[in-house]
């Protein structure tokens, strides 16, 4: 046997590929599923905590500073471990996809808040009074003026952030969640031939590849406005 | 005389222990242009902003249509759209057309249908001579056409009274007269207006009433004339004079 295919044999294993590509196809819907669940609740959650810290007020302003300082300096494997593992001895047990989603979407709001803070700091005073001045209430000049223009210039740190979020549901293989990389794991044990990695990898371009391309586009649409 | 639908009774504002208005006093009546001068620093801009309470007050009354918009429990959001105002710097939307701009507050403040919103929207843009630019965002607009969208934006609400807070003062020399133009205009059709300016030539001409504000009180007041050719106190002729060049 050649070296050449040794290496097919060993990472492009036709035989293994039909026998396994099930589990990780099982997995491409689990990433999917609770990717883009974090996405949703990340992202509206940040936008939700970017909006009380931009209230100005001391007692909404500080926790939210504090809860974002402390899940961007915490890794997200540890949030997931500690939720999957630490909440159920106060009798609060969650599923593998819970923990995964949850921990993922607090880190993503964190991160999200962060972005779109510094969007709306970002305005001139003169385009909240320009709109106060024409009778809009504070919540009606945040909502029509200021979120508009602020989530715009969040667009390119936002989708980078929600891009490397989502692909953190690999973390999710720790907690046992059967998401692409858990299930090509496990089938290429069970195989023993990494050839189910090959198809992981290739799942998560598949996946992952036409969400960067999105934001790419995203983001020059945004600029050129 | 008519009662004034602005007054501004003692007006007074500090920052922290900096003391800007020491007790303004003046009114704005029906149709009449009121110009206020003076060196900055004056507090002239507090003094406006004060009257919409974008600024708070420290102390004094503004009577908006004999109502004090002071007093505690006051709804500002609807009493701030009966006084229109004009910032120095247009604060347009960059996000909205000009004629989104214009009608954002119709619509959503307002309440008018979509449509109705787009109808006032347009005939202020005609108001302000600017109906072909309806869809124009304000980055493809030059600075005397986004100010006046800015009045635009603000006499679509049908306000009682305007403020223009230094209209003129962003603008590069040849767009001044763009905007003083259509402030001229507005005036013709009968609206209220207290503006503050350095435009002394426009004063001079168009205002019923300058007030010359010094040190954060009025220091003076009177006709156009009275102000710009018989001024009585030393330091409104020494300002005048810095501006006509007869000091």
């Amino acid at each position: 046997m050649s070296d050449s295919t040794g290496l097919l044999f060993t990472f492009f294993n036709l035989e293994v590929a039909q026998r396994y590509w099930r589990e990780v196809a099982a997995g491409v819907a689990v990433t999917l599923g609770v990717g883009l669940a974090t996405v949703l609740t990340g992202v509206l959650a940040g936008l939700a905590l970017a909006v009380l810290r931009a209230t100005g007020r001391t007692a909404l302003r500080g926790p939210v500073v504090v809860f974002s300082d402390v899940m961007r300096s915490l890794p997200p494997l540890v949030v997931i471990i500690v939720l999957y593992f630490g909440l159920p001895s106060l009798g609060l047990p969650l599923s593998s996809f819970a923990a995964t989603w949850l921990s993922l979407s607090m880190v993503l709001a964190a991160y999200a808040q962060e972005s779109i803070w510094a969007g709306i700091s970002a305005l001139p005073a003169g385009q909240m009074e320009a709109a106060r001045s024409t009778g809009f209430g504070w919540w009606g000049a945040m909502r029509f003026v200021i979120l508009p223009q602020a989530l715009r210039r969040a667009v390119p740190t936002l989708t980078n952030r929600v891009i490397s979020t989502t692909k953190n549901t690999a973390l999710g293989s720790v907690v046992a969640l059967s998401e692409i990389l858990s299930n090509s794991q496990a089938a290429s044990a069970m195989a023993a031939n990494p050839t189910p990695l090959t198809l992981g990898a290739i799942a998560y371009i598949v996946v992952f590849l036409p969400i960067v391309i999105f934001a790419r586009w995203l983001e020059t649409r945004v600029g050129h406005r | 005389m008519k009662a004034p639908i602005l007054e501004v009774v003692g007006l007074r504002k500090s920052y922290g222990a900096h003391e800007v208005l020491r007790g303004v006093d003046l009114r704005v009546r029906p149709s009449e242009l009121v110009c206020v001068i003076g060196p900055s620093g004056s507090g002239k801009s507090s003094m406006l902003r004060c009257c919409n309470r974008l600024e708070e007050p420290t102390g004094g009354q503004v009577v908006l249509d004999g109502l004090d918009i002071t007093r505690p429990g006051t709804d500002l959001n609807r009493i701030r759209q009966g006084v229109g105002m004009v910032f120095q710097h247009f604060n347009l939307y960059p996000h909205l057309s000009a004629l989104e701009n214009v009608a954002l507050a119709l619509r959503h403040v307002q309440k008018h249908p979509a449509a109705e919103a787009a109808r006032r929207a347009h005939e202020a843009l005609a108001q302000v001579g600017l109906a072909d630019k309806a869809g124009a965002h304000p980055a493809q607009l030059s600075g005397g056409q986004q100010q006046r969208v800015g009045i635009a934006r603000a006499i679509a609400l049908k306000p009682r009274v305007m403020l223009f807070d230094e209209p003129t003062s962003a603008l590069d020399p040849e767009l001044v007269e763009d905007v003083l133009g259509t402030m001229r205009a507005l005036r013709e059709s009968g609206m209220a207006m207290l503006v503050v300016t350095h435009e002394m030539a426009f004063a001079h001409a168009a205002a019923d009433r300058v007030v010359f504000m010094d040190g954060g009180v009025v220091a003076e007041e009177g006709s156009a004339a009275d102000i710009f050719e018989r001024p009585q106190q030393a330091r409104t002729r020494a300002f005048i004079g810095r501006y006509t060049g007869r000091a």
